[in-house]
């Protein structure tokens, strides 16, 4: 497939990994729900989302369908409750990953497993808010919730922690694409379905 | 009209369609044409080279032309196709893009872009004409497998084909529904639609059809004309591997009740929010015989074999098994239900080691013997998704055997199958009955009754209204 | 001819632009994220704005998740109004960020919830036609939208299939293989299937499409356009200080 152009079929694609993918993240994004894992949680979806993505990836053929993936997944996710800078973090990390794989024509299979890890790095974009807006949220939580809570949550949120969570997106984009390759090998390709 | 030149063509790898070879035909205008054969002979890819889904949704090499009214197919895009065919699929449940009806009927007007005005005239005819008033206002998701393929009749007429192509559209359709199908094909004959059907399931077209082909290895092989088809003697239609010409009927003998050994009692069950679910009092089954279940959508058979191996978790209700009863954990465990999209039971990276998850102590060499019994010793290594639908139901009936359960359940085993597929399917249950199972199947597929089973029950309200002998149990 | 309102959710009452619904998403999560504490003009914004999917709630017939979610926001509210003010040590801990989650983030995932609830695809892709959002974005996200339930009732088979086999997974790895796999091949099958019978119904021409959908404000559009919009805005007021 040679075409240059999105079609109508690659839209569709789109959608259904889209959905597939929120669903994983959903799913797994739940044990947030205990403060510890929050900052954690761009470490862990981008492990568990591997299997469904590097399944996309075989359909990918054409720019700009990573990029849609990631306008999707952004609007997706503000239609459940983040901040426009999650939708700002999906396309750019979309863009990226797509040029990442332009340069491969996309068929390269490596390039595909840091396409797919420099994607991952979009789920920071849900974590944002905790930092750049950390002062005068901590501030409103002291007054309002305990001092402790702010001050627990504040130790794992200093300076320091911000580019590891960044990394850390990255590392689990990574180990997500080595898992959603061997699936992709042991299942998928075996099954007719990649 | 439509006219195919040399058409060849070959899906590229990692597809197990069949492709099409030397394919010569012509179709005049307003003419309904059957497509059969086997499984497999490429009948499904005859009806995608008019629709155009080959080659522009599924890739292969092609060679030759295809003309559908006037349009070069290979040279038109599938968007200036969709306004001249229509097409109609097998699986009821991903045809339809929207969920809820009215929005259906319009998609197809929608897309080409009509005024708003003019859709809602025409889809308020073609309701009108269709005779679907009852369909609106519900969800898709809602609707029955017949409704689904009227449905999806309807709104492709909206669009106002000149076309109509249809994909095994019977092969999840009761009887009351495959009637209904019948006159909403009637309908669009009269209204001189040209009508490509590729189906098993030959019967309902008597009187509707006016020419026959049938298909063999990617070829034309035989061309009939509707009255010599139907006459076909049944020697015959038996060795072309095609499914009965006549409405099938059963015959049940009354003779004596040899006695039960199997009783279900008292199930009950209600789904939430909901009116349907089911109510048996007490039904009496036998070991080692083979029970269908009978009943249209709806009735609640499926829901009946849910409860029986224990998936709802609320329903009442006791099975009897030589007076040992089972109660939902016990029938978890001693029931198989082989389910109807069987591909959503298999998890294995090979059909071996499916098998042998599924015994309760691991053995190789007996996993082995069973897969060669089955006839699947050849895929043992390979997965369990790349297989073909019967096989994939092979592979489940032998992870049922190699479990040990004595009561194997089967939800429409043979929906889709043609005549030596069913046949075969049937060979297999019955050597299941044979070993001592206890088998239970829910089907519409009375050919397939006729061939394998003993007892049948029907349903109807979530009630079983008859349970008839249709055969004595053969001694073995 | 007004039948083609209905969905799945079955007859309702209250009929919601699907814009109105978007903006009201929108400005919650902006308000309830942002947002400062419970202390003066905030202490009515954001229990008002996290009680308005609560109350739409009401006018479908999912109205018992309404009910226990709006019970659920009143406990959590007060909660971090009079306990947690006074309260230290562990319990403290414990508490507060579940507290917080509930009165922050549940709000929007529960008028998700509505919207999923209350808008059939149709409706999604006019509103989202009439913000002059280009196909390239309506159509895989409506597609998505329209694959939640698909992806449910697959899981749902899935996983009675598992069940029925018991089979169990020996550790996580293989618990995530189990499910996936066969979740992933069901839904890609059928979305094959689907984008084949969309496209043979003339689906991604280069026509631009006309939609029967009507889509339009009414008075309780502009009611949830005021309370989410003038919500979003005093709290942007109630930040800078100027309240």
């Amino acid at each position: 497939m040679e075409n240059k152009k999105i079609t109508a079929k690659d839209l569709i694609n789109i959608g259904i990994f889209a959905a597939i993918y929120f669903v994983v993240l959903f799913v797994v994004a739940m044990i947030g729900f205990f403060p510890p894992f929050m900052v954690a949680l761009c470490f862990i979806c981008p492990i568990a989302t591997g299997i469904p993505f590097m399944l996309y990836m075989t359909k990918v053929h054409t720019f700009g369908q990573l990029t849609i993936f990631g306008v999707v997944m952004g609007l997706a996710n503000m239609l459940i409750g983040d901040q426009w800078i999650t939708l700002a973090f999906a396309v750019i990390c979309g863009l990226l990953a797509d040029l990442i794989c332009l340069s491969g024509k996309y068929r390269s299979g490596s390039l595909a497993v840091l396409g797919y890890a420099v994607f991952s790095i979009w789920t920071f974009g849900k974590m944002l808010p905790l930092f750049i807006m950390r002062d005068s949220y901590f501030q409103a939580m002291g007054q309002g919730y305990g001092k402790e809570y702010a001050e627990a949550v504040l130790k794992l949120t200093s300076n320091w922690v911000f580019p590891i969570i960044l990394v850390s997106g990255f590392i689990g984009g990574l180990i997500g694409a080595f898992i959603g390759r061997a699936v992709l090998k042991k299942h998928f390709e075996r099954a007719g379905i990649a | 009209m439509i006219r195919i030149e040399n058409l060849s063509f070959y899906y590229k790898r990692g597809r197990s369609d069949a492709g099409v070879n030397n394919i010569n035909l012509k179709i005049n205008m307003g003419e309904v044409v059957l497509l059969c054969g086997e499984s497999g002979c490429g009948k499904t890819t005859l009806t995608r080279l008019i629709n155009g889904l080959v080659p522009h949704y599924y890739d292969g090499d092609i060679d030759g032309t295809v003309f559908t009214h006037g349009k070069n197919v290979q040279k038109s895009t599938l968007y200036e196709l969709s306004r001249i065919v229509g097409s109609v699929f097998q699986n009821p449940r991903s045809q339809f893009y929207t969920v809820d009806t009215y929005s259906e009927l319009a998609f197809g007007c929608e897309n080409q872009g009509l005024p708003v005005d003019e859709i809602k005239k025409r889809v308020d005819e073609t309701i009108y004409f269709m005779e679907i008033e009852h369909l609106m206002g519900r969800s898709i998701f809602d609707l029955s497998g017949g409704e689904k393929q009227k449905l999806a009749c309807a709104s492709v007429w909206a669009a106002s084909p000149k076309v109509l192509v249809l994909d095994e559209p019977s092969a999840n359709l009761d009887e009351k529904a495959i009637e209904d199908l019948r006159a909403v094909l009637e309908k669009c004959k009269s209204a001189g639609i040209t009508i490509i059907i590729a189906e098993h399931r030959l019967y309902y077209l008597k009187g509707l059809v006016n020419r026959v082909l049938f298909m063999e290895n990617g070829q034309i092989t035989k061309e009939f004309d509707a009255k010599s088809f139907f006459e076909m003697k049944d020697s015959q239609r038996i060795s072309f591997g095609l499914r009965t010409l006549t409405p099938p009927t059963l015959s049940f003998s009354e003779s004596a009740n040899e006695s039960h050994s199997a009783v279900l009692s008292n199930f009950k069950f209600k789904y939430k929010h909901s009116e349907i679910g089911i109510s048996v009092k007490k039904v009496c089954i036998y070991k080692g015989a083979i029970t269908a279940i009978t009943g249209h959508n709806g009735a609640g058979k499926t829901t009946l074999l849910r409860c029986l191996c224990g998936l709802e978790k609320t329903a009442e209700g006791e099975l009897w098994l030589e007076d040992e009863v089972h109660k939902r954990k016990k029938r978890l465990k001693n029931c198989f239900l082989v389910m109807q999209d069987v591909g959503h039971q298999l998890f294995c990276e090979s059909v071996l080691d499916e098998v042998m998850i599924s015994m309760p102590n691991a053995d190789k060499e007996k996993a082995l013997a069973l897969l060669k019994a089955l006839d699947l010793e050849k895929f043992a290594s390979d997965h369990p998704l790349s297989l073909s639908g019967g096989q994939k139901q092979r592979v489940a009936i032998a992870c049922a055997v190699a479990s040990e359960r004595q009561v194997i359940l089967f939800d429409e085993p043979t929906s889709g199958l043609d005549l030596r597929h069913m046949e075969a399917v049937s060979k297999v249950i019955e050597r299941l009955a044979q070993s001592g199972k206890t088998v239970l199947v829910t089907t519409h597929d009375k050919e397939f009754i006729k061939a394998c089973c003993h007892y049948v029950l029907h349903m109807k309200n979530g009630e079983v209204t008859a349970n008839r002998i249709l055969k004595e149990v053969e001694k073995v | 001819m007004n039948t083609f309102l209905h969905t799945t959710a079955g007859k309702r009452h209250l009929r919601l632009d699907p814009r109105t619904k978007f903006a009201l998403i929108l400005c919650t999560s902006f308000t309830l994220v942002w947002g400062m504490s419970l202390i003066g003009v905030m202490a009515v914004v954001r229990p008002a704005l996290a009680f308005v999917p609560a109350i739409l709630l009401l006018f479908t017939p999912r109205l018992r998740v309404g009910i226990v979610y709006g019970i659920l926001e009143i406990l959590c509210f007060t909660a971090e109004i009079t306990v947690f003010q006074s309260t230290t040590g562990f319990w403290n801990l414990i508490l507060l960020p579940v507290c917080a989650i509930i009165t922050r983030y549940m709000p929007c995932v529960v008028a998700a919830y509505y919207m999923m609830a209350t808008t059939t695809v149709s409706e999604f892709i006019a509103g989202m036609e009439r913000m002059n959002v280009t196909q390239k974005i309506v159509i895989p996200l409506s597609v998505m939208f329209r694959f939640f339930p698909t992806i449910v009732r697959e899981h749902r088979c899935i996983n009675d299939a598992m069940r029925m086999r018991n089979i169990t997974a020996s550790n996580p790895v293989s618990m995530l293989e189990y499910r996936i796999v066969p979740l992933i091949a069901a839904v890609a099958k059928i979305g094959d299937e689907l984008s084949a019978a969309a496209l043979t119904r003339g689906f991604g021409g280069d026509v631009k499409r006309s939609n029967v959908c009507e889509i339009g404000f009414g008075v309780q559009d502009i009611i949830i356009l005021l309370i989410s919009f003038g919500g979003a805005f005093t709290s942007i007021l109630a930040k800078v200080g100027l309240i």
